[in-house]
């Protein structure tokens, strides 16, 4: 898994590129730990993720939640069909704004 | 600040692992700080070892003895640091004697599955043919248990006022015509909510859900060939897990979140959910079957065994759980407070319940202490306790299970008596007068109440509503057993030809025996239960027993739904007229009524005066209570029913001053069996057709 950061829009992206699961998913959690600046809000762009595991959508849950918590948003960007489904199944996705591309994320 | 726990580090190490001593409860595997506790409970074994696997990996990675120092009484325990929770699964082996007739099946060449497993890989996909030399097929896995409910809770609707729906996660929706995206899947009968919301059920509950294997005892149909299933579920594997294969997200083993989603879903429409829970027996079957869990981690303690060592089978399937034994009565509490507390789960229904209560060597208890123990558990305190009150070693407990006050049944009578009262047999309206109040002849010498009467006329075992009216005689061919399964005291009635036929005099006849069945079934008093499907004539083509068919003789066909669009308009109406009125739901035998009628009252044709006579085929009823405390509003309910082959007038009886009736339902009335919106009725009786129903309201004029 590779992990890049960009700003557009007025919004932090961090880019996710490959599997998230149980053993990257330390990974993408430390780096957004050392790389999220206050006040700004937060794209996730998922466009590169193949796949994620319950770990990986856990931790979208818990990156929700300390977003909601420093009062800034966090959309979701580009995240596959397969994984959208998963997330309408289990009841992840509502928690999410979700766009399906950088391009479409309002100005912030 | 939070200190860092002196426990949150190892002691010691084993085979490369860091661990140290863990903590015996809770039993089976629990998240601490940077490590996961397993606990694992042996009377009779000797030594234990965790045994740790890679997930789909036939090979363990690790083998993790305990030392002698991790065990407190029972009970091994031990803290594993390091490990990946989300790949692991994880078994036991324990040694012990290999002494049958003394009830020890110890074998320390198996890997055991955890009975605390809250999370079962192996069968991940419904009807993916298994890897049969598979050592280990059901793997333990670790759950998160941390699901969010956004603080939605356990609706706790009393049970007078629940209409019960009851289906199977796969049956209702994996025919193509349920057009549902994840056929056959939790996330599938999240996609019917609308339809049963619309329907005014306001509970749903599920047919087994706890893990099992469909390939149980699977086998080819000796004709035609065709594949045959577990495909009920009557037969767990895993106490704590849902079942993988019903999920849509099964393989990725994400069912617990799936099937919490599906309850929250539930509940934020408004409807519980019941689960079918099967505590008599387990999947590891009798001295044949498998070695799984139980028989390798306690026989003695967790099976009823005869005195020579071998399996007392009051299920009926080879094996019975030994439920008054101690540890196994505290297995089942954690079960049931684990599904309450983790899953939101509104009530529980338990198949062949009797059976939870006899004692360690079969014999029936007077007071079980698990049945009292659940009653009056206080996490279990606001959940629906409901018995099927019989088991299959002629334990017949309707009327007399043992209740605490709490426990609801499944009304066999009830479902017995409609029947012959519907299909015309002689000395029945006596009996019916008892099953429309509530059956207060088997609930009130013991201070039961209507509601622990849970109505029914059909349900998965036996004939669909459709069938019941549609064949005298049971054709269970399909199950590839001579047609000498199911049951042959079905009491139906084919109203004039076996089967299908495009007569209309018989189509009509047994339109209208279903809407009869319905319309008694919605006004009697207790708590009714439908059978998915009936309410737009789901067949089973003569199928009473359809345990074995993951085929469409199962599988409900929603096309029903659009060509018996008026049955399914009726029972729609009845279902949301009962919502509407009170009195049909009062939870007492000797309610108050009304400052002028009786809360009770049964006529004949002519009102004030039943005719109780053995030849006697019409019962009236009508129920009253009171809508304000001042006794001013009144709701008044009048039933008349008419099994007779030939129509018959019913006077009316007179409603108070201030009254007047409106005619809601007719069965009789082939072009408009319901009104949506009724008008006065001002005629002093009607001619109720033959083998008909009449449902009248009072309402206040002017």
């Amino acid at each position: 898994m590779n992990l890049s950061s960009s700003t557009t829009q007025g919004w932090q992206v961090i880019h996710v590129d490959g599997q998230v699961d149980s053993k990257t998913v330390t990974a993408l959690r430390d780096y957004i730990d050392a790389e999220l600046k206050e006040g700004l809000p937060v794209a996730l762009d998922l466009t590169s993720v193949p796949f994620m595991s319950s770990a990986g959508l856990r931790t979208l849950l818990t990156l929700h939640r300390r977003t909601q918590e420093m009062g800034v948003d966090l959309a979701l960007v580009g995240i596959a069909s397969d994984i959208a489904d998963t997330m309408k199944v289990t009841g992840f996705y509502d928690y999410f704004t979700i766009h399906p591309d950088l391009a479409s994320l309002p100005l912030a | 600040m939070l200190l860092e726990r002196i426990d949150s580090l190892p002691t010691d190490e084993i085979g490369g692992f860091r661990v140290r001593p863990g903590k015996p409860l809770p039993f089976g595997v629990s998240h601490i700080p940077n490590g996961l506790n397993f606990s694992i409970f042996t009377s009779a074994g000797t030594t234990c070892t965790l045994v740790l696997f890679r997930h789909g990996e036939d090979q363990p990675f690790a083998e993790l003895p305990f030392p002698e120092n991790y065990r407190i009484g029972d009970v091994f325990c031990m803290v594993v640091f390091g490990l990946d929770d989300e790949e692991l699964e994880y078994g036991f082996r324990i040694d012990g004697p290999s002494d049958p007739a003394a009830g020890h099946r110890f074998d320390a060449t198996q890997v055991l599955m955890d009975p605390y497993a809250r999370l079962i890989a192996g069968r991940d996909t419904w009807g993916e043919e298994p890897n049969w030399q598979r050592p280990y097929p059901y793997r333990a896995r670790v759950s998160f248990d941390d699901f969010d409910w956004e603080g939605e809770r356990p609706l706790e609707i009393p049970p007078e006022d629940l209409v019960i729906y009851e289906a199977h996660v796969r049956a209702f929706t994996q025919s193509p015509t349920a057009e549902a995206k994840y056929p056959g899947t939790y996330a599938a009968l999240v996609e019917k909510i609308p339809y049963l919301k619309d329907l005014g059920i306001n509970a749903i509950e599920l047919m087994p859900i706890f893990e099992f294997d469909e390939f149980e005892n699977s086998r080819l149909h000796p004709d035609t060939g065709e594949r045959l299933y577990n495909f009920w579920g009557y037969s767990t594997v895993g106490f704590f897990a849902p079942k993988a294969g019903f999920a849509a997200t099964g393989r990725f083993g994400m069912q617990v979140d799936e099937f919490k989603q599906l309850v929250k879903s539930f509940h934020k429409a408004g409807i519980e959910v019941i689960l079918d829970v099967v505590f008599n027996h387990t999947a590891e079957g009798n001295e044949r079957g498998p070695t799984l869990s139980f028989k390798g981690l306690d026989n003695k303690t967790y099976y009823m065994l005869t005195p020579e060592g071998y399996y007392f089978n009051f299920s009926g399937t080879g094996n019975t759980l030994n439920c008054n034994n101690p540890i196994v009565r505290g297995l089942v509490l954690d079960c049931l407070r684990y599904w309450a507390s983790e899953y939101h789960i509104d009530g529980f229904r338990f198949d062949l319940a009797t059976i939870l209560g006899r004692d360690p060597w079969g014999a029936p208890l007077s007071n079980p202490p698990l049945l009292e123990s659940l009653a009056f558990d206080p996490i279990l305190s606001s959940c629906k306790l409901i018995a099927e009150a019989w088991d299959a070693g002629g334990l017949y407990q309707v009327g007399t299970f043992p209740a605490f006050g709490r426990w609801g049944e499944w009304n066999g009578k009830y479902r017995d008596c409609l029947r012959r009262y519907l299909k015309g047999d002689a000395n029945m309206v006596g009996q019916m007068a008892q099953r429309v109040q509530g059956s207060p002849d088997l609930y009130r010498p013991s201070g039961r109440s209507p509601a622990t009467s849970v109505n029914f006329i059909t349900c998965h075992d036996g004939f669909t509503l459709a069938d019941l009216v549609s064949y005298n005689e049971k054709h269970n061919e399909a199950n590839g057993e001579g047609n000498r399964d199911g049951g042959d005291d079905n009491y139906s009635w084919n109203c004039g030809a076996e089967g299908w036929t495009d007569d209309p005099g018989i189509q009509q006849l047994r339109l209208r025996q279903i809407m009869n069945a319905f319309a008694i079934l919605l006004t009697s008093r207790g708590t009714p239960m439908l059978l998915m499907g009936d309410e737009f004539g789901r067949s089973q083509h003569g199928n009473n027993n359809a345990y074995c068919l993951d085929s469409p003789i199962s599988w409900v066909d929603w096309t029903l739904l659009h060509s018996n669009s008026l049955l399914h308009q009726f029972v729609r109406a009845l279902v949301h007229f009962r919502h509407a009125h009170p009195s049909l739901r009062v939870n007492l035998f000797e309610g108050p009524g009304s400052a002028l009628l009786p809360c009770c009252s049964f006529h004949g044709p002519s009102p004030w005066n039943p005719d109780w006579s053995s030849e006697s085929r019409q019962l009236a009823w009508m129920m009253t209570s009171d809508l304000d405390t001042d006794r001013s509003h009144v709701d008044i309910v009048y039933v008349a029913s008419n099994m007779a082959h030939y129509a018959t007038w019913f006077e009316l009886p007179v409603p108070p001053h201030g009254y007047h009736w409106q005619l809601c339902f007719n069965t009789g009335d082939t072009e408009q069996p319901y009104r949506e919106s009724p008008a006065s009725f001002d005629q002093s009786g009607l001619l109720v057709g033959e083998r008909s129903v009449v449902i009248f309201q009072a309402i206040p004029s002017g």
